[in-house]
């Protein structure tokens, strides 16, 4: 439980990580736009309002200048603000104004600027003497901020006067200042509120990812019923959810297969060894005659031999699994090898009154193959047909040649040759199978009538075999049948492996 | 006592019904669900060996259909199906014991007796009236402490009358119980060892305890006169 609880909370933590993460990236995008935008805006409104400023001061500047330089001029004495009001009917609020002479002394000078005197810098001077016009801003601690022009008044390429005028950026400066608090402590505010929104949204979209979790890890190979609720939307994660029910499913399927088979092997054996220990038992509780215990020895071998059938069909099967065993591939006679075998099951068939029949429409029945298995796989092919047909029934085997269908899934043979395989058909006249088994019989122990099976004896793997003999030369094996009728099996070879 | 063993496996059939009839129990064999259903239908066995994969009926249904025709015969489930909830499924479904394959004979035979012992409430190992006694382990028979020695019908024959003391047994349930189904009932078998097991435990002795009901059949008790 302890270990349970830890796992599910490290799980809980890296979805956390996550949604952090996502959360942080959220976050950090959208502060440096908040940020760019912010300084974009301080710093284009900032420069527009000083432009504003300079501007004004500009055109003051050239208005007096030119008022000054008129011969009209009514700028030459008394009080600048009054000859302002007087000659453009504006007065200057918050425009301070000095105008000096050629040599740098103060003339006339507006009202507000009382006793003090307009700071003009050497450089300021030194450009007005060449004509050029200066802007400054002059910031001293007691006073506010001054945003002066020094505007240079020509007269026939000669300087006759320079005209100051001056505002205070106070309000610039203040309007500038509320901006920056404003975004300061917006900024991160929206940013706060945004980190929140953003791990709500990544809480959201993630609750189902820990739901996955949760489920995926709650199943085990003890519960590979259990499959992942849907949801009812169509998105990504419904489509997660659908790619991890399919992956339970298909190990369900897995484990089922391999659980029947270990069943299945278990019992196929447990038979023959309650036979044996029951037999033995009962056998010595008593003296018996010693035609009793021939009798009790022989089916004793009887059922030590099908063990030993079915464990040495299984190592062969399992072996295959495992890629161990190698064809001997060698040029080999099909119709020799069937020959062989018939006459070998001739005694099995003539015992239950069958008729084994070959039918071959070609002399040379040449191919590559590994002739122990080919052996094999006739030898089980025709036992089995032997086994399920009735007395009086009869066997038929035709060997034919034949070219792989080209939109088959054997097509990669070469186009041109005909005859690119031999085709082996082996049909009874016995008892059929049952379409609904008839994709199984291939399957590990199965068995269509399970008491029939054993009394023909047999390990129940015998198809199986085939059917990996069949595959590992590249082939083909399918069964045709029909209850009541009989059943064919047909396996295609190719006589040139690739 | 007679004994229905159905299993398709037919060589484990085979030393079952030998080594059960080598105890002197009555034995039929049958080798699917459907026959086995209909013998235990038709016939009286004071026991059943039930195999759960046969054929035609499965096992657990076989059992559930016994058990549904209100048969209470004891049912022990001989199987290769050995997991916990096979077991659990088996004994819910109504058997009465589960003994799993390749099993010990020996056990299976102890598991008998107790199955049958348990039918009449009897806990001691030993059958008693008056002062005959019956060991079915051991299959000793002694009136009044000295040992009788019976052939293995008479000592069925015993047993069944034994284990039904006190209670008219006619000769068509004499036949059932303790002869298999091949037993012509007609004839007059039952009669014949019946005076043979008179012979052997009630000549020497009083009181005597096998009584002839006339027309009916038999019965063993200590208090009749």
């Amino acid at each position: 439980m302890v270990r349970g609880g830890q796992v599910m909370k490290r799980g809980s933590m890296h979805l956390r990580s996550l949604r952090f993460k996502l959360t942080l990236w959220y976050v950090l995008i959208l502060g440096i736009l908040l940020i760019s935008f912010s300084s974009f805006l301080y710093f284009t409104l900032s420069k527009s309002l000083y432009r504003g400023v300079d501007n004004k001061l500009r055109s003051l500047a050239e208005l007096i200048a030119s008022e000054s330089a008129s011969p009209l001029s009514k700028f030459g004495f008394g009080n600048i603000d009054q000859a302002l009001e007087t000659s453009m009917g504006l007065k200057p609020i918050g425009k301070f104004i000095q105008v000096l002479d050629e040599s740098g002394q103060i003339g006339r000078k507006s009202d507000n600027l009382k006793n003090i005197q307009l700071p003009i810098s050497l450089s300021a001077l030194k450009s007005a003497s060449q004509g050029l016009i200066t802007f400054e801003t002059n910031r001293s601690l007691e006073n506010p901020p001054l945003r002066i022009v020094t505007f240079p008044v020509l007269e026939n390429n000669h300087i006759t006067k320079i005209v100051q005028v001056a505002s205070s950026l106070e309000d610039v400066e203040d309007a500038l200042h509320t901006l920056l608090l404003i975004l300061i402590i917006a900024v991160p505010l929206a940013l706060l509120v945004a980190s929140l929104g953003g791990q709500f949204l990544a809480h959201k979209a993630l609750k189902p990812v820990d739901h996955i979790t949760q489920t995926a890890r709650m199943i085990t190979s003890k519960n590979l019923n259990q499959r992942i609720e849907p949801l009812k939307v169509r998105d990504e994660i419904s489509r997660l959810i659908e790619t991890f029910n399919e992956m339970i499913s298909r190990l369900d399927r897995s484990f089922c297969q391999v659980r029947q088979f270990s069943t299945d092997a278990s019992h196929e054996l447990k038979t023959p060894l309650t036979i044996l220990k029951g037999e033995v038992e009962v056998a010595l509780r008593k003296e018996r005659g010693p035609h009793e215990y021939e009798q009790i020895l022989k089916s004793n071998l009887e059922e030590v031999n099908r063990m030993s059938q079915i464990v040495e069909d299984l190592l062969l099967l399992s072996k295959a699994d495992s890629g161990e065993i190698l064809l001997n591939r060698e040029d080999m006679n099909l119709t020799e090898v069937l020959n062989e075998v018939v006459a070998q099951v001739n005694v099995l068939a003539k015992s239950k009154n069958l008729r084994i029949e070959t039918a071959n429409h070609h002399e040379e029945m040449n191919i590559f193959a590994d002739p122990l298995r080919i052996r094999e796989l006739f030898l089980n092919l025709i036992e089995n047909g032997i086994k399920y047909t009735e007395e009086g029934g009869s066997i038929h085997i035709l060997l034919t040649k034949d070219t792989w269908p080209q939109d088959g899934n054997l097509s990669s043979q070469p186009q041109g040759e005909k005859a690119d395989l031999v085709k082996i058909v082996v049909s009874d006249t016995g008892i059929g199978i049952a379409k609904e088994d008839q994709e199984r019989i291939f399957d590990r122990f199965f068995r269509v009538d399970k008491a029939r099976s054993r009394d023909q004896g047999g390990s129940g793997l015998g198809l199986s075999i085939c059917k990996w003999i069949v595959q590992a030369h590249q082939g083909e094996i399918k069964v045709e049948s029909e209850l009541g009728k009989g059943s064919s099996f047909i396996v295609k070879l190719p006589i040139h492996p690739s | 006592m007679r004994i229905l063993v159905i299993e398709d496996e037919k060589k484990v059939a085979s030393f079952i019904k030998k080594g059960l009839e080598e105890e002197h129990y009555a034995v039929d064999t049958a080798y699917d669900g459907e026959t086995g259903l209909y013998m235990s239908d038709v016939n009286e066995y004071d026991l059943i060996v039930l195999d759960l994969m046969i054929p035609k009926i499965d096992g657990l249904e076989v059992l559930k259909r016994i058990r549904g025709n209100k048969n209470n015969v004891p049912i022990l489930i001989l199987t290769a199906k050995d997991t916990v909830e096979d077991i659990v499924k088996g004994l819910d479904s109504g058997c009465d014991d589960y003994l799993t394959k390749p099993f010990n004979f020996t056990v299976f035979l102890a598991r008998i007796r107790a199955l049958l012992r348990r039918e009449k409430i009897e806990k001691e190992p030993f059958l008693k009236i008056a002062d005959l006694t019956l060991s079915p382990v051991t299959h000793k028979v002694t009136r009044k402490g000295k040992e009788v020695e019976l052939t293995s019908k008479e000592y069925a024959l015993l047993e069944y009358f034994m284990r039904n003391p006190d209670r008219v047994l006619t000769r068509t349930l004499i036949s059932e119980h303790v002869w298999d189904y091949h037993f012509d009932s007609l004839t007059n078998v039952i009669d014949v060892y019946v005076n043979y097991l008179r012979k052997k435990i009630d000549k020497d002795f009083e009181p005597k305890l096998i009584h002839t009901i006339r027309g009916v059949g038999y019965i063993l008790s200590a208090h009749r006169p």
